[in-house]
């Protein structure tokens, strides 16, 4: 898999495709050929299609029936009355959304959340593996790999627990170091100011190493002639990363951007949740959060889909737009 | 590329998989229903046990043995179905199940703020009716009609309800700090905060360190240090009548003298600074490993507290107290509504009256001195003795909270309504002690005026704007806000519709008198 970056998608995936299908093809006759172009292309490559068939299926199941229940959010949807019986509101979810008080608060700390994430999450994956692909003792290399991905699979309560202990008031070790060192303790935990900085360093903590497999798997495609060219050239290390692997490895940083916008307000709801108190609500409240709130917490499923919803069409539309500028710069877009 | 189509092989297996596991997920709750419903099929024929379905909350961090279930169902013929949920989660779970039309048979509620947000539910018919049907039970017909009426939706009664003491708030304090400083046990506001002041300054645990954090609170405003000061301030409990109109508590001048005096114990550090984020583990570690000395919450706490604090510290002695004056109006504490949870039938899992009166005559078994005693008390010789017609439980207890505690939370009734219901023999006398004060505390008691009222604002909207309150009472304590700032609050309360909340209650309130 590593061999493959996801970034060289679809040109080179449908070639071998097709590659395959010739193979295929060639070997078994087809006892009757139906007219239709695709049809025959269809039948011709069957057993290709028959390999899509569990992934389409996970996709149907999973994914498009369970948008159904999306016109709940329509609805006054009452558990014992069911999708058919409840009755229809049209958008009065949605004037009660729009006209909540924190409804803007909601919107801004979302969005503005998801562009610190942006910037100051985005580029470190990207470093670090820039500087991985310069270790040459490939040992080393690999335990420093193995070393950055591991906080990947701890969970959030392990992390916002740790944290924890380290910057309570009473005795953190965070507190305790800052006295010493003859300044005040800060409040980390019920701050408003500090709730963002925290927010993306744990994430960065946790995420940035796994971030780098697919740049190193990117980079490790890359031509070693190209580099052999530049060294006889006398490009230095430096020059060499900057005009081959960088440009190389564009098109995957790229792709991965279009797909991290789409994940735009998944903020990660157990995260923030685990880091929302009374003190920093005002930043930390996002769409997730809210929608616990309202609607596992009282019940109330309508509201909470509308909210849900409204989420989805700003990610979508942030998608779109990202997909759209990409396009604009010459880079290939995922669709 | 050999590399790769082995890879795509793994990932179409692995794919294919995931989508066997996902209906075979999807397709094991619909086993279980249909298996329940053909015991009940079954069950009307006498020789076979009766199904009976339950959801119950679970206090302990693990599912307990089915010891007591298989005597259960043995003593009232019944299979029995329990399904564990853990406390944290118990309200989210329910409204999924709800969601769902997968509630069981018996479905105990979380707590009495719980039926609150089940009224709606409730007024739609989606439970069963039970009040007119109790007569026929010789055990549940001794419950008490007052605390049902509480527990009512329009004047019906749709719910059976466990018992829990009205009110048992007080201080558990270090006895051995006290009397090494001199102090007595507190009697007002001021005699507790120099207590507390005294338990900063002169160092009563002797280790040379200004280091002690007198009092121990959590993120909690209800069941936590707040509202009990409140109290002893004279605040209302939630609702209270000024010139005879409900108004909320945080309307009151007591609430904003309750908050200035945790601002002023936040500002000189007696007590812990992360209070508004600390968890109840959190909050009782620091008592137990003696870095605080008074914690204020349920007094019967002392018998679970006491071995973990003498553990630690051999020479701790623990002590509790309860009346604490703070105001003109004397000594007051908030109680509950008489009930700690209900248990309700859902008409979803339930079809018929007959499955209703079946299921009721269980109910009616669990509430018989003998598997009342047995839910709460466990098997005599194994987890507890008699001595003197009284119970001395046994001081395993990690079996007993293996085996015996969870079944606690499925008690209907109590010892006011279950005829001989097995009287603790307290071994630790401060438990003793405890027990009480919670019985004293009944002529003190602080009422919720809005137990039993109605509005339409509030089930929908309550909560969300309940935690506008909580997040301002907590920004004034930790100096945030100021009382402008806390009135600004109050008012964008109303403006969201806390006014129609008040309106509601108080059109619920005349119609009631």
């Amino acid at each position: 898999m590593l061999q493959s970056p996801a970034g060289f998608g679809a040109e080179r995936k449908s070639e071998i495709m097709s590659e395959t299908a010739v193979k295929t093809g060639m070997r078994k006759d087809a006892p009757t050929i139906p007219e239709s172009g695709r049809m025959r292309r269809i039948v011709k490559n069957r057993a290709i299609y028959l390999m899509i068939l569990p992934g389409f299926l996970y996709f149907l199941i999973f994914k498009y029936i369970p948008m159904s229940g999306l016109i709940i959010a329509f609805q006054d949807y009452q558990a014992y009355l069911g999708v058919t019986g409840s009755p229809w509101v049209g958008l009065k979810h949605f004037e009660r959304l729009f006209t909540e008080p924190m409804f803007f608060t909601i919107l801004g700390n979302t969005l503005l959340l998801f562009f610190l994430n942006l910037a100051f999450y985005f580029p470190v994956p990207i470093i670090l593996a820039l500087m991985l692909n310069e270790v040459r003792r490939e040992v080393f290399k690999r335990f420093i790999q193995t070393l950055v991905y591991i906080p990947h699979f701890m969970s959030w309560v392990i992390i916002v627990s740790i944290s924890f202990v380290m910057l309570s008031m009473d005795r953190g070790i965070i507190n305790e170091l800052l006295v010493m060192a003859g300044f005040e303790k800060i409040n980390f935990l019920m701050s408003s100011d500090w709730f963002r900085p925290m927010y993306v360093l744990q994430i960065i903590w946790r995420e940035a190493g796994w971030g780098t497999i697919i740049y190193l798997a990117a980079m490790a495609a890359i031509d070693p002639g190209l580099y052999e060219a530049s060294r006889i050239d006398g490009a230095s290390r430096f020059r060499q990363m900057w005009h081959i692997t960088l440009p190389s490895i564009r098109s995957v940083i790229v792709v991965l951007l279009i797909l991290k916008i789409g994940d735009v307000l998944e903020l990660g709801f157990e995260h923030i949740y685990l880091l929302l108190n009374s003190m920093n609500r005002d930043v930390a409240e996002i769409f997730d959060t809210y929608v616990y709130t309202a609607g596992l917490k009282q019940g109330q499923f309508s509201f909470s889909t509308a909210v849900g919803f409204f989420k989805s069409l700003i990610g979508l539309i942030l998608v779109m737009l990202a997909n759209w500028l990409a396009k604009k710069a010459g880079e290939e877009g995922i669709y | 590329m050999m590399k790769k189509k082995k890879a795509s092989t793994i990932l179409a297996i692995v794919t294919a998989l995931s989508v066997l596991a996902g209906c075979g997920g999807g397709s094991a709750p619909a086993a279980t229903g249909s298996s329940t419903n053909g015991g009940q099929a079954q069950g009307e024929k006498p020789s076979e046990p009766v199904a009976i379905s339950i959801m119950a909350n679970l206090h302990t961090p693990e599912v307990p043995s089915d010891m007591i279930e298989k005597l259960l169902e043995e003593k009232t013929g019944t299979k029995l179905d329990i399904q564990w949920v853990p406390d944290g989660t118990y309200d989210e779970k329910v409204n999924a199940s709800f969601a769902t039309g997968t509630l069981p048979q018996v479905t105990y509620l979380k707590n009495a703020a719980s039926l609150v947000n089940m009224r709606d539910a409730i007024r739609n018919g989606q439970f069963w009716e039970i009040g007119p049907l109790l007569d026929q039970y010789p055990n549940l017909s001794k419950l008490k009609p007052d605390v049902l009426k509480n527990t009512a939706v329009d004047g019906k009664i749709y719910a059976l309800y466990r018992e829990v003491p009205l009110s048992r708030q007080g201080i558990i304090y270090r006895k051995d700090w006290a009397d090494k400083l001199g102090l007595s046990a507190p009697t007002n506001i001021d005699e507790f905060y120099n207590m507390l002041k005294q338990f900063k300054e002169k160092d009563p645990d002797g280790n040379g360190q200004d280091d002690t954090i007198p009092l121990t609170d959590r993120n909690d405003l209800i069941y936590g240090a707040f509202k009990t000061i409140s109290s002893w301030l004279g605040t209302p409990n939630n609702w209270g009548e000024k010139d005879g109109k409900l108004a909320p508590e945080f309307m009151f001048p007591e609430y904003m003298e309750t908050m200035k005096f945790f601002k002023k114990l936040h500002q000189e550090g007696l007590i812990n600074q992360d209070f508004p984020v600390t968890s109840k583990t959190d909050q009782q570690n620091l008592f137990i490993t003696g870095k605080s000395g008074v914690y204020i919450g349920a007094m019967g706490d002392v018998s679970s507290l006491h071995p973990k604090v003498v553990e630690v510290n051999p020479d701790a002695e623990l002590d509790v107290q309860n009346k604490i004056e703070g105001g003109p109006k004397g000594f007051g504490i908030w109680s509950v509504p008489g009930y700690g949870s209900v248990i309700l039938f859902p008409k979803t899992a339930i079809k018929s009256e007959e499955e209703l009166k079946g299921v009721l005559a269980f109910m009616d078994q669990l509430m018989s001195p003998e598997l009342g005693n047995l839910i709460y008390w466990g098997v005599e010789g194994q987890h507890h003795q008699l001595e003197e017609g009284k119970v001395v439980p046994s001081e395993d207890t990690k079996l007993t909270d293996r085996e015996v505690k969870p079944y606690q939370a499925m008690q209907v009734g109590g010892p006011l309504t279950i005829e001989g219901f097995y009287e603790p023999k307290h071994m630790l006398p401060v438990k003793a002690k405890a027990e009480e004060m919670i019985v004293e505390n009944n002529d003190y008691l602080i009422e919720d005026p809005s137990a039993s009222l109605d509005s339409k604002t509030f089930n929908e909207k309550g909560v969300q704007l309940q935690e506008m309150i909580k997040d301002g009472t907590y920004r004034f304590m930790l100096g945030d806000l100021d009382e402008a700032g806390f009135q600004a609050v109050v008012d964008n309360w109303l403006k969201s519709g806390g006014q129609q909340i008040i309106d509601e209650f108080n059109v619920s309130y005349e119609s009631s008198k």
